[in-house]
């Protein structure tokens, strides 16, 4: 008789759904919140959403496992995904699995970084995944599960287990779900996916390790210089792992903020410039005992400043949100990528 | 009723065995490798103190990985199997 773990199906005999999850429990299945079951029926109908997609998939580290396709439906379905969520599930795990993204790293560091997850393209409204008011928040489905789904792939898949091979300080609330859709219909620049190559009528899915957001609030400027003001002053933050770890970071736009920066005649490239600038960090806000370690790991200061990151490339511009004079600054892992992946079909 | 199991996956890793020689710790090279996050140097620099009571310690070097959050680079890893029999690993956090 083979283990559980060996077992692609599982008979468990007669269970209802709350002692499915007392099970689940026992096998360290779950994110702590209630799964829905993976009965194979219920699997062959995600995977039937994604047939003809035929790439294969690479070992999923920290496990070094390749999953099938029904072990990683199983994990959309328990995360409560239609099943037409499932090809973009599926991308966010293609795109995590970016060597750039560093997926062992970010699983296994003490920091808090989760998988940070913006849709793109038509599929936003095919799957009416929330782009605008409280899209980072509660209430939409789709935003809600193809995010846990992830979280559970993570888990299942790659091993990522609290306290185990995730060791998390603090963790963030992030790690049970953090997937929004780019507002691109008040975007007045390029859609993000656009900016990285894809063509506007490509779906995209673009992962990054990130922090939880961090509110930009300026409901005082009416000036785009005044935004930049605030928004750099909020970014230039010595806690954020960028400064010592070098990587990249989103700045995620409200849309009333984009149209003051663009009735003043920004840029996503003059923000990013503007931003990169302005955002350094004098060395009296960073410790001497902190200055040496990032010096000692050769993130050397330009002058008496540390920059945020590598060079203004490193933030990741776009409009999410809706109406009200907030935006969000999402710190990444520092050690990743933003890693973009065309959803199949 | 019959499940998907969620963390099912087939192995990418071979059965092959990589025959190790032994290390005579006493008189072979070794690798002191640090993480390069803060104190890992100063932990493996306490160890080849340690070790020089007992032993020589001109072929104990000092290697690192560039940063904390990456993975050791190939040449590293290349560079540790070339010229090491040994190699202790600090973890420091």
């Amino acid at each position: 008789m083979k283990d559980i773990s060996e077992q692609e199906v599982i008979d468990i005999g007669d269970m209802d759904v709350e002692a499915f999850n007392d099970f689940a429990t026992e096998q360290g299945w779950g994110d702590g919140m209630p799964l829905f079951v993976p009965t194979e029926a219920k699997v062959a109908k995600f995977v039937e959403t994604v047939r003809g997609d035929n790439r294969p998939i690479p070992p999923v580290p920290p496990r070094q496992v390749v999953p099938t396709l029904q072990s990683m439906a199983a994990n959309a379905v328990m995360a409560g995904c239609k099943p037409e969520y499932f090809p973009v599930v599926t991308a966010a795990l293609r795109a995590v699995l970016d060597p750039e993204y560093n997926l062992h790293g970010s699983l296994a560091t003490t920091h808090s970084c989760a998988p940070v997850v913006m849709v793109s393209g038509p599929i936003r409204k095919q799957l009416n995944i929330n782009c605008g008011s409280n899209c980072f928040g509660q209430g939409w489905q789709a935003n809600a599960t193809i995010g846990r789904a992830l979280g559970l792939m993570l888990l299942n898949i790659a091993g990522a287990k609290p306290g185990e091979m995730d060791r998390s300080t603090q963790g963030n609330p992030a790690k049970f779900t953090f997937c929004f859709g780019e507002n691109e219909e008040e975007n007045p620049w390029t859609p993000y996916h656009v900016q990285r190559g894809f063509a506007p009528t490509d779906s995209v899915v673009t992962v990054m390790s990130g922090e939880g957001p961090h509110n930009l609030n300026d409901h005082g400027s009416t000036t785009g210089d005044g935004l930049l003001t605030t928004f750099a002053g909020s970014m230039a933050t010595p806690g954020a792992n960028t400064v010592y770890g070098k990587g990249p970071m989103l700045v995620i736009i409200g849309p009333e903020h984009a149209q003051t920066l663009k009735r003043d005649g920004y840029s996503i490239d003059s923000i990013r410039q503007e931003l990169f600038k302005r955002s350094r960090i004098h060395i009296s806000r960073i410790s001497k005992e902190n200055q040496d370690t990032y010096t000692s790991t050769g993130h050397m200061p330009d002058g008496d400043w540390f920059t945020i990151g590598r060079n203004p490339d490193d933030i990741h511009i776009t409009v999410a949100g809706g109406p009200g004079k907030h935006s969000a600054f999402i710190p990444s892992f520092g050690g990743t990528s933003v890693s973009c992946v065309r959803i199949a079909g | 009723m019959r499940i998907v199991n969620p963390s099912f996956g087939l192995s990418a890793t071979t059965a092959e065995k990589v025959a190790l020689k032994p290390v005579n710790w006493a008189t072979d090279a070794i690798a002191l490798v640090s993480n390069s996050k803060p104190n890992a140097r100063e932990l493996l620099a306490g160890i080849r103190d340690k070790l020089g009571a007992t032993r020589m310690i001109d072929n104990i070097d000092f290697l690192s990985k560039n940063s904390a959050s990456q993975p050791a680079p190939a040449d590293v890893i290349e560079k540790v199997a070339a010229n090491y029999r040994g190699a202790l690993l600090a973890i420091a956090d």
